[in-house]
């Protein structure tokens, strides 16, 4: 069963790009995101996320990433505009809660924001080697090895413990607890006996997969172990050129 | 009285089918064992027992509830569920809290198995070794006081004497206090000493239902479903015809006694 | 190939010694199985021979391990790792890649095998160890079973001379933990690798294995080839040992004075009915 951080193989022009390309670019996206104000250049900015996916051949993925992110946009954006007051009122919700023009804009950037930073990161990771974005990562960026196995190790254990967590709810719910429950007090102390053993369970595996790297020479390793070397070409500086001028437009826009 | 009844049931994993057509039913104080290759889906029936999976076709009713349109926690008050690897559900701090966690415990009930298992009382649950936990996680089973227990592998990263003493008191539970165990197991030797009726699963399917004895002394069932007979059995059935009811190593010692001493009196008859 | 002397061993944090006064001499190209109950210092015993004890495990350690002439305690475990590989239980922590090839890759970048050969090595140990079609998948999607061959693979790639494998079929069926016994012991008997592996499936231990050794209470109460040690009932039984139905089966035929003379204890089924035959006398009734 592919988890959604899961590499897709495949031969599009992007996965043959070099990693650190696909790597840049992604960071650009999520940079101009943040850079930008306006509303229109967030929903641009997504709509290239879209065209990249498609690039890659993981458009429908990247439709579905879109759909399940939608649930956390309109819960993110109603408290945005429930909460903010200020600039000219449009009209009232619930007798008290005052919906703004300020209101909606902060709302609409901040889940656009979250929806074009999202969005690359995971097109990215389904399209590279973790081994390969740690291979660029040490190579071109001169991180220390550690660092990038750090980050690789952590993406690579999302799904387990996505797993774990799944089989710990069954083992409570098998004893009676109920996680369906609407009473948000309730579910806030429902959550120790989920974390609990999954805390317990992360530091036994950490130690494991410490020592096996151990066992296996991590210590000895530098830039210069990596067997597989990742050139750059054409293509690439087409994409460190597009990265930068999507920040400057960004910037500017 | 029956409290298990499967009828027809079908389970699937969106379109993936797992489990198909399973009809059989439980009654009280039974103890029966599920055994299969990996794969054959024995995990998923468990999990219909107590309403984590409910069935995609057909009806799977325990002790009349109907587990389709049931809750999860009313169906925990009937079905204790040992899972395979108890650090997946111990959550507290103190041994007794955690088997005072769940519904339907008493304090008065946890005082007593605490006794009973030896446990100390205010000592934590992580320090412990694993098959102390194990031990744990089915005290807080027990603790719930349900009529059915399913468990699911219970003495996987056991030791031998760990193991006999929670079969002893699984056992101790279905003989004195009639609840119905059922158990998924891949350890043919504890499924022979310990279940009285057998569910062979096979790709989904439900190959064979019956008596321990029958279904572990035949080698084509078994060998359809991917299984070895338990040692003696195989051992028995690699000896032939006359051998084919023994199952124990008491019989099969007596077996060849009993050949012996037949062949020791048909060589005085022919000296006679 | 191994040798132990003397070794006793107390954890940092606990009052009692995890082993005490433990002696064993390992040959090259073994295949030796350390059986016990949870407790009995099996895996402390593993840990002293591939160095993690002392350092990595601190505590109080007397005795020597040596391994090869090298003295463990004065050799880091990433050091040893070229000579000693370690298994462990759990498929799915001991990997550190993504993909099965990488996992394979990480072990021999790292002790700087020369690159030009790099490749030639993922291969070959593939399909020594029979998983060639596994090169490309993702290890998460993998079977128990699978990713313990994988797990084999990376370490056999460095090419130690002895594997110590700490229950790794601990979480898999009978089928997959079949095989890989299977994988472990074509490996000794065609590359000639030294296996030390602790389980508790006590049947395919007595049929894979040449040498047992039996803990309980940080000690070794028993040892030699698999059939010396099954013939001692009372050691096993006070160790705690689940010792096969067909090992009890010998001994309560000999205590009938069944057994012919000099006939070893038998360990498989097809052993044990051999004997029955025997006993009774009648080839024919054999199926």
């Amino acid at each position: 069963m592919k988890a959604f951080l899961d590499y897709i193989p495949g031969d599009s022009p992007l996965h043959r790009l070099n990693p650190l390309s696909k790597f840049t670019i992604s960071v650009a996206v999520c940079a101009a995101c943040f850079i930008s104000t306006s509303p229109l250049v967030l929903c641009a900015l997504i709509v290239l996320d879209l065209l990249l996916a498609a690039l890659g051949h993981i458009f429908t993925f990247a439709l579905k990433l879109l759909r399940g992110l939608a649930g956390l946009s309109v819960f993110l954006f109603i408290l945005q505009v429930l909460f903010i007051r200020t600039g000219r009122p449009l009209f009232t919700l619930f007798s008290g809660f005052p919906v703004t023009t300020d209101g909606i804009m902060n709302a609409a950037r901040l889940v656009l924001r979250l929806t074009g930073s999202m969005l690359p990161l995971a097109v990215m990771l389904s399209l590279t080697k973790l081994n390969d974005l740690s291979g660029v990562l040490t190579w071109y960026l001169h991180i220390p090895y550690k660092y990038a196995f750090m980050l690789t190790t952590a993406i690579r254990f999302i799904p387990v413990f996505t797993a774990e967590m799944e089989s710990i709810m069954e083992a409570q719910t098998a004893r009676g607890i109920e996680f369906d429950t609407k009473n948000i007090f309730k579910k806030i102390k429902l959550i120790m006996p989920l974390c609990i053993p999954l805390l317990i369970t992360s530091v036994g595996k950490s130690d494991t997969t410490a020592v096996s790297a151990e066992l296996r020479g991590f210590e000895r390793r530098n830039r210069h172990s990596m067997s597989v070397i990742y050139p750059l070409r054409a293509p690439d500086s087409i994409a460190f050129v597009f990265s930068a001028g999507l920040i400057a437009a960004a910037a500017v826009l | 009285m029956q409290v298990i009844q499967f009828s027809s049931a079908d389970f699937s994993y969106g379109t993936f089918p797992v489990l198909s057509d399973i009809s059989f039913s439980v009654e009280k104080g039974e103890f029966i064992s599920i055994i299969g290759e990996n794969g054959a889906g024995k995990s998923t029936l468990l999990k219909l027992f107590n309403g984590l999976n409910r069935p995609t076709a057909g009806t799977v009713s325990i002790c009349g509830l109907d587990t389709r349109s049931a809750k999860t926690s009313e169906l925990a008050a009937h079905v204790g569920f040992l899972f395979q690897n108890p650090d997946r559900q111990i959550c507290c701090n103190t041994i007794r809290e955690e088997l005072n966690f769940g519904i339907h415990t008493d304090p008065e009930r946890t005082e007593r198995i605490l006794q009973t298992f030896g446990f100390t009382p205010d000592a934590s649950p992580f320090s412990l070794s694993r098959g102390q936990r194990q031990q744990i996680a089915l005290a807080s089973v027990i603790a719930r006081n349900t009529d059915i227990l399913v468990l699911d592998e219970p003495t996987t990263g056991l030791d031998y004497r760990e193991c006999m003493s929670m079969m002893s008191y699984i056992r101790k539970l279905n003989r004195e206090e009639g609840k119905t165990i059922v158990m998924v197991s891949h350890d043919m030797e504890i499924v022979q000493d310990f279940s009285g009726r057998i569910l062979v699963l096979t790709g989904g399917k439900l190959a064979a239902d019956g008596p321990a004895r029958t279904i572990l002394t035949d080698r084509q069932l078994l060998e359809k479903a991917s299984l070895l007979p338990p040692q003696i059995a195989d051992t028995a059935l690699r000896l032939g015809s006359g051998f084919a009811d023994i199952f124990t190593v008491q019989e099969m010692t007596d077996r060849v006694g009993h050949i012996l001493s037949a062949v020791a009196v048909q060589t005085q008859d022919v000296h006679i | 190939m191994i040798s132990i002397k003397n070794l006793s061993f107390r954890y940092k944090e606990s009052s009692t010694p995890a082993l005490d006064n433990v002696s064993l001499e390992i040959g090259k190209g073994d295949f030796l199985g350390i059986i016990g109950e949870s407790g009995a210092g099996k895996t402390t015993l593993a840990n002293c021979i591939n160095a993690l004890i002392p350092h990595h495990f601190h505590g109080d350690y007397f005795g020597s391990v040596t391994v090869g002439g090298t003295d463990t305690f004065d050799t880091e475990p990433g050091s040893l790792a070229l000579r000693v590989g370690t298994v462990f239980q759990d498929p799915d922590t001991q990997m550190v890649a993504d993909i099965v090839e990488d996992e394979i890759r990480f072990g021999l970048e790292n002790f700087g095998i020369p690159k030009n050969l790099i490749e030639g090595r993922i291969t070959a140990v593939l399909n020594d160890t029979g998983i060639a079609p596994l090169r490309y998948r993702q290890i998460r999607n993998l079977s128990g079973g699978q990713k313990q061959k994988v797990a084999i693979a990376a370490i056999t790639a460095l090419e130690p001379g002895i594997l110590v494998l700490d229950e790794p079929t601990g979480e898999l069926d009978p089928a997959s933990s079949r095989q890989i016994f299977t994988l472990l012991k074509s490996l000794n008997k065609e590359k000639g690798i030294t296996v030390v592996i602790i389980e508790q499936k006590i049947m395919l231990m007595c049929e894979f294995a040449e040498h047992l050794a039996v803990m309980s209470h940080g000690r070794i109460v028993s040892s030699g080839t698999v059939r010396d040690v099954l013939s001692d009932i009372p050691k096993l039984e006070s160790a705690g040992i689940n010792y096969p139905r067909t090992v009890r089966l010998y001994h309560e035929l000999a205590l009938r004075n069944l057994i012919p003379e000099g006939e070893p204890v038998c360990v498989t089924t097809a052993e044990a009915a051999v004997l029955v035959t025997k006993i009774i006398g009648k080839e024919d009734i054999c199926r």
